[in-house]
Order: C-alpha cells, then sequence, then structure tokens
C-alpha cells in the first residue's frame, strides 16, 4: 500500500480526485451559505423545506433539476465552441487549487511558481466566457460577452499587482514558501516573535484591492454588468440551460472559494494561526480546518457585499479599474519594495 | 441565480437587428422586458453607446377606456377607473367621483371626505415603497425591495381591511364613500363603518413605515455606488418638464414647488399640516429622495387625519337612479404618478357624453424622446425606472 | 391665493380676446377661433406654462354608442386644451370648433412640446389632421387599424355583437336612507 502511494504518479492521481470531488461538494456548501445569509439579511427565511427544517439539501435539489432538463443548443449556435466553453470556465477554476496549501505539507504539487500558477489558470476563464458568448447566435449575448471579456481583463491587473507586493514580500512565488514566510517571526521583542499574516505586515491595500478585483473577476455584484445588467437579460449566459448552465453556476461558487483561498494563503496566513505548532502531525487536521475557517469569513464577505450594492455602469467599472486600482496598486509595489530593501 | 434563469429562458425573445455597414445600430428594447414598468417598446437607434434617437411604442396596454366610458353609468366607470394606474388603485376614483359630484352639486360628508383622503395618502405610501424597492432592484441591489415591501404589505392590508380590495378598491359612491359590507340577497343590508380597530392599526403601520423610510436612506441613499448610477443622470430641466405636462415627484424633483393637494380643494387638505419636498437638479437622484420623502409628509397626513376624523354619514343622500345634468367640468387630483385629472362632459343622461382621462404617466412618458437623446445604453434603465410610470396609465 | 375660476375665465378672456368665456362648475373655459389656435396659446404660454392636455369632443346628433346629446347640435368636433400655471394652481381650458368635412387644425408642437402625443392621440381617435406636426402617426393603434375609434360613428362592435344587459338591473333600496345608490350592474367590461 505505501508502495503504492510512493508511486509519483498514484499519488498525483489521489490528489487530483480529491479536489475534483472536494471542490464541487464544497461549492455547494456555499450555495446553501449563500441562499441563507442572503435571506436572513433581507429578512426572509430561505430554503425551508427540502430536506427537512434547515432545507439543506436545496442545493442538490437544484443539482437534480438541472441535470435532468433538456440539453438545449441554439439552432444557429457554433456546437462545438457551445459546448466547451462552459467546461473551460470550471476547468480554470479547479486547476487554482492545485497549488493551494491546505496544512504544510497537504498540497497537490507545491510549485516554485505557484503564485504565477495560480493567476494565469484564473485567467483561462476569460476564454470561456468569450466563447460562450461568441457561439450563443444571440446578439445580446455577444454583447454581454464583449461586455464581460473587458471587464475581466481589465480586473486581472490589479489582481496580479497586488499580489507582487506579497511575493516581494515573501521573497518567492511558491505558496508554501509564502506560508512559511508568515510563520516566520517578522521582528522580535526581546525573546518574543511576533508572528503577524501579511495584511498585517503592510499588505493591507494589496488585500482591499485584491478583494475587489476578485469580485470583479468572479462577475460578482457590484461587477455583475456582464450577467445580470438588465438590457442583456442573462448577457453571455443567455442561452445556457441545464448542465451547461450548471457547469458556469459551480464554477462562481468555485471560483469565490479558490479566490478566498488564495487571499487566505497569501495575506491571511493560510494554514497558520499563531500559537499552533507548524510541524506536528495535528496540523494535517488543523490546518485545513484553519484555512476553511478564514475562506468562510472571505465569503460571507464577498456574499454581503453582493446582496448589499446595486451595480457599476460598465465604464464605472472600468475606470475604477485603470484609473484607482492599477496606480494604488503600483504604488503599494513601489512603498513594499523599498521597505523590504531598507530594512 | 434560479430566478433570473428562468426570466431568461422566457425573455429570449427580444430581437436585434444589427446593420454592420453604418455606424448606427437599431436596439429593440421590449416590449417584453424585465425592466420596463410593463410593455413598453422602444426602439433606439444607437451609435456605439451613445442614443441617437428613441422612439416608445405605446398601446400595448390599450383598454379604450374613454370609449368603455360613453357606455356606461357613473357607478359603473367608478369600478372601472381604478384599475388605469392599477398600483395606486384608490387615487384614480377620487377625481372622477369628485368630478360628477360638482356637476351634481353634491358635497360628501366629512367623514367620508376624510376616510378618502386616508385611504388616498395610503394609495400614495404604497405606490412610492413600490417603487422605492424597484428602483435599486433596476440597479441591482436586490435588498431593499424586501424591506419595503413588507412595510406595503402592512398598508395594503389596511386598505383591504376598509375597502375589500388592495388594489382595486371601488370604494367610493356619488356623495361619499361606501358603507363597508353589504348583504345578501335574503338579510338585510347592514350598514358598517370602519372595521374596529382600523384608527391603531394604522398609527402603528405609519410608525413602520416612516421606520423604514430611516432604514432605506441608510440603505440606498448612502449607498456609493446607487449616488454614482443616479446623479447627474437624466437632468430634467424645470421648463422643459413645465411644458411637456411633466407632474407629481418628477416635476418637484426639478426643483418647482408645486402640488396639487395645496392649490385644488377637491378633499380636505386644507386644514393639514405638510411639506412639499423639491429636489435640486432633476436627476434620478433627486427623484429618488424627492418620493422617499412624500411617504414621510403622506404618513405625516394620515397621522393627523386618524386623530382628527370626525363622525358622521359615510355618504350624502343621493337619487336612486343618478342622472347628472348637463354640465362639464374638469377635476384633478395629485395622484402618486403625478397630475391625474377627469373631464366629464354631462349631457343629462345616465353616462357620460365623453370622459377625458388626463393621466400623469401619459405625459410623464411623452418627455422620453427628448430626455434619451444622447444619453449611454446603460442609463436607460435608470431613466426609465426613475419617471414612475405604469402602462395602464400611459396608455389608458 | 387661487383665483376664482371666474376671474381667471374673465382675465384670460379679455387678454386673448376670446369668443366667448365660462366658469360653470368650477372649470375656467374659453373659445376661440380656429385660426388663432396657435397665437392664442403663444399668448398665453408665459401666464400659465403648464401644459395639461390636448383632446377632443365630437359633438354629433346621431350616436351610433351611448346616449346623444340632449339639445339636437351641429355637427362638430370641439378641440380642447388646458394649461395651467405652477405657482397658484390658475388653470384654463381653451376650446375651439373644427368642422367634420375637413378637420383641420395647426399643431401645437411650436408652442409647447408636449402637444405632440396629446395631438397623435386626438389624430388617431378622431381623424383631426394638425397641420406642422413632425410625425403625425398612430401612438396607441395598430399601424393596420381603420377607423377612428371615439367618434360617435364608431361602433363598440363587442356591443354590436351581443346586447349588453347591464343597465337592467336596479337593486331595490331597503328603508335606511345610507345605502349605495345608482345601479348595481356588472362591474367590469
Amino acid at each position: 500500500m505505501s508502495a503504492l502511494l510512493d508511486n509519483f504518479w498514484v499519488l498525483l492521481a489521489l490528489k487530483l480526485a480529491v479536489v475534483a470531488i472536494f471542490i464541487p461538494t464544497f461549492s455547494l456548501v456555499l450555495i446553501f451559505a449563500e441562499l441563507k445569509l442572503s435571506a436572513h439579511m433581507q429578512n426572509r427565511i430561505g430554503p425551508y423545506f427540502a430536506g427537512g427544517r434547515w432545507g439543506w439539501a436545496q442545493p442538490l435539489a437544484d443539482g437534480l433539476k438541472f441535470m435532468q432538463k433538456e440539453d438545449l443548443v441554439p439552432a444557429d449556435a457554433d456546437r462545438p465552441v457551445f459546448k466547451i466553453a462552459p467546461m473551460i470556465v470550471l476547468m480554470g477554476t479547479l486547476a487554482v487549487f492545485v497549488i493551494v496549501p491546505f496544512a504544510p505539507k497537504l498540497v497537490v504539487r507545491d510549485l516554485d511558481l505557484g503564485v504565477f500558477y495560480a493567476l494565469a489558470a484564473g485567467s483561462i476563464g476569460t476564454v470561456g466566457v468569450l466563447m460562450a458568448g461568441w457561439s450563443s447566435a444571440n446578439k445580446y449575448s455577444l454583447m454581454g460577452g464583449l461586455r464581460a471579456a473587458a471587464q475581466l481583463i481589465a480586473y486581472e491587473l490589479p489582481l496580479v499587482l497586488a499580489v507582487v507586493g506579497v511575493v516581494i514580500a515573501a521573497g518567492t512565488m511558491s505558496m508554501g514558501g509564502i506560508v512559511a514566510a508568515q510563520v516566520e517571526p517578522w521582528f522580535h521583542i526581546g525573546s518574543f516573535g511576533v508572528r503577524l499574516p501579511f495584511i498585517l505586515q503592510g499588505q493591507v491595500v494589496g488585500f482591499a484591492i485584491f478583494m475587489i478585483a476578485s469580485l470583479a473577476e468572479l462577475s460578482r455584484t457590484p461587477f455583475d454588468m456582464p450577467i445580470a445588467e438588465s438590457e442583456l437579460v442573462m448577457g453571455y449566459l443567455t442561452e445556457y440551460s441545464g448542465i451547461r448552465f450548471t457547469m458556469f453556476f459551480l464554477a462562481e461558487y468555485a471560483g469565490m472559494f479558490s479566490m478566498s483561498a488564495i487571499a487566505a494563503t497569501l495575506f491571511l496566513g493560510g494554514w497558520y494561526v499563531p500559537g499552533l505548532p507548524a510541524d506536528s502531525a495535528a496540523m494535517y487536521l488543523l490546518g485545513p480546518m484553519v484555512l476553511i475557517g478564514k475562506v468562510l469569513v472571505l465569503v460571507f464577505a464577498m456574499i454581503w457585499m453582493r446582496w448589499t450594492f446595486p451595480r457599476l455602469r460598465e465604464d464605472q467599472l472600468q475606470s475604477l479599474a485603470w484609473r484607482w486600482l492599477i496606480p494604488l496598486a503600483l504604488a503599494n509595489i513601489l512603498v513594499t519594495a523599498t521597505l523590504k530593501v531598507v530594512f | 441565480m434560479i430566478d433570473r434563469h428562468l426570466l431568461a429562458m422566457h425573455q429570449s425573445e427580444v430581437s436585434v437587428s444589427v446593420e454592420l455597414e453604418t455606424p448606427d445600430v437599431t436596439l429593440n428594447l421590449g416590449p417584453q422586458h424585465p425592466s420596463t414598468h410593463g410593455v413598453l417598446r422602444l426602439i433606439a437607434k444607437v451609435d456605439g453607446e451613445v442614443i441617437n434617437e428613441v422612439e416608445p411604442v405605446i398601446g400595448y396596454m390599450h383598454r379604450g377606456y374613454e370609449k368603455l366610458a360613453e357606455v356606461r353609468t357613473y357607478p359603473q366607470i367608478t369600478a372601472l377607473v381604478n384599475r388605469i394606474d392599477w398600483v395606486s388603485g384608490f387615487a384614480n376614483e377620487i377625481p372622477f367621483i369628485v368630478a360628477v359630484e360638482r356637476l351634481m352639486g353634491i358635497e360628501a360628508p366629512q367623514r367620508a371626505q376624510m376616510i378618502r383622503l386616508v385611504l388616498t395618502e395610503m394609495a400614495r405610501i404604497s405606490s412610492h415603497l413600490l417603487f422605492l424597492c424597484s428602483y435599486p432592484l433596476e440597479l441591482g441591489a436586490a435588498t431593499p425591495l424586501m424591506y419595503a415591501l413588507r412595510e406595503r404589505e402592512r398598508v395594503l392590508d389596511l386598505i383591504e381591511g376598509v375597502t375589500g380590495g388592495r388594489f382595486h378598491p371601488n370604494f367610493n359612491r356619488i356623495g361619499g364613500v361606501k358603507p363597508a359590507a353589504g348583504a345578501g340577497s335574503t338579510q338585510k343590508k347592514v350598514v358598517q363603518d370602519l372595521p374596529e380597530g382600523f384608527l391603531e392599526q394604522t398609527r402603528d403601520a405609519m410608525k413602520n413605515v416612516l421606520s423604514e423610510c430611516d432604514d432605506m436612506v441608510d440603505l440606498v441613499l448612502g449607498n456609493e455606488i446607487f449616488i454614482e448610477r443616479t446623479r447627474g443622470v437624466g437632468l430634467i430641466p424645470a421648463d422643459r418638464a413645465l411644458e411637456y405636462g411633466v407632474s407629481g415627484p418628477n416635476l418637484r424633483a426639478s426643483g418647482v414647488r408645486f402640488d396639487v393637494r395645496k392649490t385644488d380643494s377637491y378633499l380636505p387638505y386644507g386644514g393639514f399640516d405638510f411639506e412639499i419636498p423639491t429636489g435640486v437638479n432633476g436627476d434620478c437622484f433627486d427623484r429618488y429622495t424627492v418620493r422617499l420623502e412624500e411617504i414621510r409628509q403622506a404618513a405625516r397626513i394620515v397621522n393627523q387625519a386618524v386623530d382628527a376624523m370626525p363622525s358622521g354619514e359615510l355618504q350624502a343622500k343621493v337619487p336612486r337612479i343618478v342622472k347628472v345634468p348637463k354640465g362639464a367640468t374638469y377635476v384633478r387630483a395629485e395622484n402618486p404618478k403625478g397630475e391625474m385629472g377627469y373631464y366629464v362632459v354631462s349631457e343629462g343622461g345616465r353616462g357620460p357624453y365623453r370622459l377625458k382621462v388626463r393621466s400623469a404617466s401619459f405625459s410623464n412618458l411623452s418627455i422620453l424622446p427628448w430626455l434619451l437623446k444622447g444619453q449611454l445604453v446603460p442609463d436607460i434603465i435608470a431613466i426609465l425606472g426613475s419617471l414612475d410610470f405604469v402602462l395602464g396609465d400611459v396608455d389608458r | 391665493m387661487t383665483a376664482s375660476p371666474s376671474e381667471t375665465a374673465e382675465r384670460f378672456s379679455a387678454m386673448v380676446g376670446a369668443e366667448s368665456a365660462s366658469s360653470d362648475f368650477g372649470t375656467a373655459k374659453i373659445r376661440v377661433p380656429a385660426q388663432r389656435w396657435v397665437e392664442v396659446h403663444e399668448t398665453l404660454k408665459p401666464h400659465l406654462p403648464f401644459f395639461s392636455w390636448l383632446s377632443a369632443i365630437d359633438w354629433a346628433s346621431e350616436v351610433a354608442v351611448g346616449e346623444p346629446p340632449e339639445a339636437p347640435v351641429d355637427d362638430h368636433y370641439e378641440v380642447l386644451s388646458r394649461l395651467s400655471d405652477v405657482t397658484s394652481g390658475t388653470g384654463l381650458i381653451i376650446s375651439t370648433e373644427v368642422g367634420k368635412a375637413e378637420p383641420r387644425l395647426a399643431t401645437l408642437t411650436g408652442v409647447f412640446g408636449g402637444a405632440n402625443w396629446h395631438e397623435r392621440e386626438a389624430a388617431e381617435m378622431f381623424g383631426i389632421v394638425f397641420e406642422g406636426h413632425p410625425h403625425l402617426v398612430k401612438l396607441y393603434l395598430p399601424d393596420e387599424f381603420q377607423g377612428h375609434p371615439l367618434r360617435k360613428t364608431f361602433p363598440l362592435l363587442s356591443r354590436e355583437v351581443k346586447p349588453w344587459p347591464g343597465t337592467v338591473d336596479v337593486e331595490d333600496m331597503p328603508s335606511s336612507m345610507n345605502t349605495e345608490a345608482g345601479d348595481e350592474g356588472e362591474s367590469t367590461e
């Protein structure tokens, strides 16, 4: 058995299988969280009947409902592109989880270029969105797809630049290395080492920019012009139904999870909380719990923002990215680099 | 997410024709559309994101009120007219009934007039609450909808308790209001007044409505993004508004301090203390704030009216078969949507010879071709929503 | 604060030199000849800037729907417009007479932009042609609709097909006074 586990390929396949099963399941939990949280924020109860008093089976029921729907492809649509688009979006989101460290040794593959890989994989979804908009043979979908592409590309830059600040502070691009840099004490008071996550090590601005940009990357309110704009009905999602729609839907929530996981690892300290024994075997259990706890806090913030704000207009969205976030992120890099060199 | 998906499945019959040769694109909005307030079709010639020309196509809800009125008696018309602006049902009956009473020379008793006033103000609160919650929804904020509709339910329940109908009360009679509840053919007719506990419940409901308005101020008006979307958008200067007949909160948002309740005496508003909120610029933001403030003033009036409710009869003495003497009169009222009036021409029959309905939303909407020229396409939704029209009012 | 209707009627009638003025039932109304229609409105605009509505009445001795007028009238269209001001709420109805053989009248869109839609509605409902109107096409009715619905000669087709029993029943009044007056006919169309 252990010989089997030592085999690189078997181990890899096992890890990927865990990711592929665990992430969509956890997305269902996030979907349920959104339904209940939004309901309580609006003074309603939310799902109530499916699966007993809590309505916990509501996402399952919705999933089953979507699966049994008719598989519709518009007559004029570009069939191969139409069918592949949701898969590409979902794949891009799931691929990010390869480098998220759940515990000191619990990561699918701790690449040296972890951060770089995460950002690159995350932006594959943009191609999928464009494909969806184009192949739907619907002028409104096309307009929605183009607007979505513009928005996603515009907000890639602040996302990347915000992360660069952390990379400079940590000195490495590997996710495991970044967490390790936060485990190490930042400075000592006497013999007591003060350990702080990067958000408290001066990356507050970076964190804020990252959260805003990730909301825009996920096309969530207040940046949901591409899908929920009243003129474009559902934008690039208009012609999708059934399982294909489920894939987009899951990709959104998996994306929330992945963006929050990256933010938690980069800015909030990942699986580490000061006081935990960083090297012991208990971390295999505690580490994921800590990380998921932080992820849930960030996801709560995202849900909260969705149900409080109206949506920004397209030009306001773009000006926010280009005129505010990018200069701020550049300034953040400058300050971080200066401090790193000086101290 | 799920509701919108269902909506999308039904809405994909929106069609667009794109001429790729010329820079002008013809964009067709509606008639079925999530955010036009009913069946309104807008044919817009668009250059990039800027609108060059807009032609609204209306008439999908034209029911022919003015023709129908010529073959009906006055009490029958009362039942019809509250369907013109269906959101504020009770308020539509008032100017018509007052016009008929003026032609007959009858004055309704004090109690009846006060009840009419209370119900009209409640209709105003109900209509404005619906606007307060549907407008942020069109801009993307879904939460105010839930809060405002809950308060609206209280008001609608009160109206239902008195009149029996939430939206179409059919409560006015010539000479007063309907004595609540009749009886069947086997029982003697029982004359009932306002239901028990109505006055206390009204006071409670008004308290809730006022606290809801405060919530809205925090939730919506303080919201940066809402301000960004609505400030400076859809400016209507005051002289244009007057020329086109824009009335009601839209006119007041442009800075014109005018309210029919203060100048015409169709209901006893003279004894009450209330203010007329006005805006400064005439943009979408001002229209929202004016309506929010009007809810507060309406609640204030209702509180005063409930405290000052006189006792007395509910209906003046009217002949059994109503024949209105020859004459013509125009009576207008401050409806939630604007100025609504009826020009009743009577030739001594049991029904009018001609009934002209002046509806507020028709004139409010007529400014749209002028207003939308030069605006951006995403702002169409913001502007349309802020005018707060109802297609039944536009098309009659 | 608000002038009485009779004062309003007198004042504006003198200002424009109207044919007649009346203030029955609280409504101030003046009558002007059709040739001076636009000129009168231009004169009144500075005093009464709010354009409320414009419509018409079909005065006919023989009608296909409803009841004819009490006394016989010369057949004509009466075009009405209402203006008011926004400081004291003074309102005035201006009316003019248009013949039925050639129903034409000058447009008011040059004076009041809001007259645009109102005139379109009057044109399609009565068949009055407003000369100089920029876009006199149907407003409410479908393009293929034939006829002018609000003319008294235009029948209500559903009534032709099936006679209306609505005005027949009158419920008996019990001995007490304060009960519903009038008919208890069908209350929907």
